[in-house]
């Protein structure tokens, strides 16, 4: 077992022997799986090119060992993303070594197809740190085709677009067409084959899942990293806790020298896209963005707004790009970011994207494959709600923090007023004939308050104000009619005779337009959220 | 002369010039793949069919054959070498061959004569090739397998920001073979944001050679501008600072300066139209760029 330390200065030939025993022994398989992870320190301070080595290599001794639902990940995310003409070739080769080919495994295959095929180049796994200096080596091109044929019936799904390629000039190179042919032909059995054989064996294995969310009692707290400083876009420094709690947030890392376009640079693109959702949705103001840099020293803020802005990213108070001024260690570890660096820079990373809760916590993260933009927004948006559902829970008592409390409370204070003033007595003689009433009630001790009269008038008044603004702000003025004329009926029956009867429709009447009212602004509320 | 006869002719004159072209192609094919005609017969047969090079598999491998083959005289390889890399950025089908192209470059990269290897080399490191990333690693670290000198060989690992150069970059920063490669290891430190501290100390450094502090210059405004305008403030105004290295700062200003501070800075707009009437033709020009952008701003 090694250590960091170890691991990090370990010569490329005494790494290539330690993955050849790993891979060996049922017990190594654990440590190559967990050797795939950017941040491992086997990464830390070597170059690309090391790396590409390196990665391909262990991909490479998983295809002898047999690919394990722990690896499928990796496997697919160097489909995905890769680049490398080494890495994808040693990818698709692993690939084939999973134990059961799957429909889902398809579209990766033709995607890294699209993608290298303008790299392609001849590569050899005969040995640690070979080149390919002839052509007698495979290539990616050719282990992806030799993966589709693996697939077979289960790339049925891709052979449209396989076939496409093939018809379009300079799809693929002349020499790869019998390979293509073989990888068509493949494909087609399908039609020979029970539809119901192929799909029953065949979805991703959970494990696969790039997506991950913590329930609320289960997010790591981010007091840590709440005094971090960033510096935004227009060089305005702000902290964690400022930006990042009371609302929840969309937070992806990045770095402008990227040099890979389907990761950095897709990913910023995918951001504007998700700012667009959100805009849709109505929620822009609500849900935060922030982008980034893994790179703080070089990525400056005109850096930084050129980046963003040429890749259709808003950005404003709360639509940010951002670098760490400091504590950038700290955000590594509270995030466990999937980059490593040579000097200060970047020698590879993963694609990462993390919905924030209004803590500030992470509440879910979309890790490795290219993630889907609703997707992300629904996940966010699901913290909106929860924010929502908590304010209300965590407010019971104080209905003035609760919105929607406040809005059923008062118009029932209101009505309670008209009652009021309608039946508010004169005189003394009208109070000694309410309280020979209330004295059945055995209230007979209530004292005649005359200030009681405008101080319900008073109260009649501001509900009938309250209801016009709810009325105003929901669209919907039906209950401010009501409650309206229903005061005017009050005030008439009490400049009259005091007729009980118009006293009493005038109640009726506020009473139904004040619950209506509440009950109009509580639908509002509750589906605000829901309706993004 | 009838309409049809009068089409058939000038269907006929659309066609000869193509079959002409296709002629002249395959004899000139012929011609720089035969080891009978002459050295200056085969350069010229190669540099006449750059484009069409691409329209058979079979042209391709002909030229790389040319390229690969040890036997052939190496002034024919280059015209092939170029013939190659005219096609690949011109030709549309690039990506048929490219796999063989790569492998091909890669052959000849260990090549004994020192020309053709260094613009292999240059053309790989281009592509950011793992493999010449790797040779040229070895060469710096061991001088006895270097394909080409530590400055180019710098100057070609630079190409790839990832490129795991830096602690050997800063090893020859430290203890340079020669002037050239001091430059050429800053030029690659340049992309290490960490690296800022470095410059700065080269930049201040007035025992250093102008040409290195230049780098240092341009290294600290791609780092850190601020840093940068910071210094070269401080040496404008010293009297006693080489005119090569004022220049510099003097065009950093010009082009990235702080428009608002440099404009209201008064002690060195003074300087400036002292600078700006001195003898030396460089430091003159670059101050009177200088004045023309801040003197009438600070004057408004």
């Amino acid at each position: 077992m090694h250590n960091a330390g170890e691991m990090a200065a370990m010569p490329e030939p005494q790494f290539a022997a330690l993955v050849s025993s790993l891979a060996a022994a049922p017990a190594g398989r654990e440590q190559l799986t967990e050797m795939l992870s950017e941040n491992h320190p086997l990464y830390d301070q070597r170059g690309r090119a090391a790396i590409v080595r390196m990665r391909g290599w262990i991909l490479l001794a998983l295809s002898h060992a047999g690919v394990s639902d722990a690896d499928l990940l990796f496997v697919l995310e160097e489909l995905d993303t890769g680049a490398d003409a080494y890495l994808v070739a040693a990818a698709a080769r692993a690939l084939r070594s999973y134990p059961v080919p799957s429909p889902d495994f398809a579209p990766f295959v033709i995607r890294a197809i699209a993608n290298i095929r303008y790299h392609n180049e001849h590569v050899s796994f005969d040995n640690y740190g070979e080149y390919a200096v002839s052509s007698a080596g495979t290539s990616p091109v050719r282990e992806l085709l030799a993966t589709l044929v693996w697939l077979g019936p289960s790339a049925r799904g891709v052979l449209h677009e396989l076939e496409s390629l093939r018809a379009h000039p300079g799809g693929f190179s002349r020499k790869l067409l019998n390979d293509v042919d073989k990888a068509v032909k493949a494909i087609r059995a399908s039609e020979q084959v029970n539809e119901a054989d192929v799909d029953k064996c065949c979805a991703l294995p959970s494990s696969v899942g790039s997506m991950f969310a913590w329930k609320d009692g289960f997010r790591r707290k981010s007091e840590s990293i709440e005094s971090i400083v960033f510096e935004d876009h227009e060089g305005a420094q702000i902290t964690f806790k400022e930006f990042f709690q009371g609302h929840p947030s969309i937070v992806v890392f990045f770095y402008t020298r990227c040099d890979n376009p389907l990761k950095c640079s897709l990913t910023i693109t995918k951001l504007g896209r998700i700012q667009k959702l959100l805009e849709e949705r109505n929620v822009a103001g609500q849900i935060y963005t922030a982008a980034i840099t893994y790179d703080p020293a070089f990525d400056s803020p005109k850096r930084l707004r050129f980046y963003g802005q040429n890749r259709g990213v808003n950005l404003d108070s709360r639509h940010r790009m951002l670098r760490t001024t400091d504590g950038f260690n700290a955000l590594r570890k509270q995030f466990k970011l999937g980059v490593n660096f040579i000097e200060s820079l970047v020698n590879r990373h993963r694609i990462e994207a993390y919905i924030l809760d209004a803590e500030g916590r992470i509440a879910a993260s979309f890790e490795r494959l290219q993630w889907d933009e609703s997707r992300v927004v629904d996940c966010a948006v699901e913290m909106l709600k929860e924010k929502f559902e908590k304010t209300k829970s965590e407010s019971p008592v104080k209905s003035t923090t609760s919105p929607i409390r406040r809005s059923k409370a008062s118009p029932m204070l209101g009505a309670l007023a008209s009652v009021g003033v309608a039946f508010f007595p004169k005189c003394p003689i009208c109070w000694i004939a309410y309280l020979s009433m209330f004295g059945i009630a055995g209230l007979e001790q209530i004292p005649y308050s005359p200030w009681l009269q405008p101080l319900f008038l008073a109260v009649m008044l501001i509900n009938l104000a309250s209801v016009w603004f709810r009325g105003r702000s929901i669209g919907q003025m039906k209950a401010f009619y009501l409650v309206a004329t229903g005061a005017l009926l009050i005030m008439l029956s009490k400049m009259g005779n005091g007729e009980s009867a118009v006293a009493i429709l005038g109640i009726a009447l506020t009473f139904i337009g004040s619950v209506l009212s509440a009950l109009s602004a509580y639908k509002g509320a509750k589906e605000a959220p829901s309706s993004v | 002369m009838n309409k049809k006869s009068k089409n058939t002719k000038s269907a006929k004159s659309r066609k000869e010039p193509k079959r002409t072209a296709k002629r002249s192609v395959t004899q000139a094919m012929s011609i720089a793949a035969s080891g009978r005609k002459s050295v200056e017969e085969r350069v010229a047969a190669m540099i006449e069919m750059p484009l069409a090079v691409g329209e058979t598999d079979s042209d391709f491998q002909t030229v790389m054959n040319v390229l690969a083959d040890k036997d052939n005289p190496v002034e024919v390889r280059l015209a092939a070498l170029q013939t190659l890399q005219a096609a690949s950025f011109s030709v549309a089908s690039v990506e048929s061959w490219r796999d063989d192209y790569i492998t091909t470059l890669r052959s000849v990269a260990e090549d004994p004569d020192p020309e053709l290897r260094q613009r292999v080399l240059g053309i790989l490191a281009r592509e950011k090739d793992g493999f010449t990333q790797k040779k040229l690693l070895e060469g710096l670290e061991n001088p006895e397998k270097a394909l080409v000198p530590p400055e180019k060989a710098l100057q070609l690992l630079s190409y790839d920001v990832h490129a795991e150069a830096y602690p050997v970059a800063r090893e020859i920063v430290e203890n340079p073979p020669n002037t050239a490669a001091k430059v050429e290891a800053l030029r690659l430190l340049a992309a290490d944001a960490d690296a800022a501290p470095v410059f700065e100390k080269i930049l201040r450094d007035k025992e250093e050679a102008p040409n290195v502090r230049q780098m240092s210059a341009a290294a600290l405004n791609a780092i850190n501008p601020d840093k940068l305008q910071e210094h070269a403030r401080e040496i404008l105004l010293d009297n006693s600072e080489q005119e090569e290295v004022q220049a510099t700062c003097l065009t950093a200003l010009t082009q990235f300066g702080d428009e608002k501070a440099v404009s209201g800075d008064k002690a060195l707009l003074r300087r400036v139209s002292r600078l700006s009437k001195k003898p030396s033709e460089q430091i003159k020009q670059s101050a009177d760029q200088f004045l023309s952008k801040y003197a009438d701003e600070g004057e408004e």
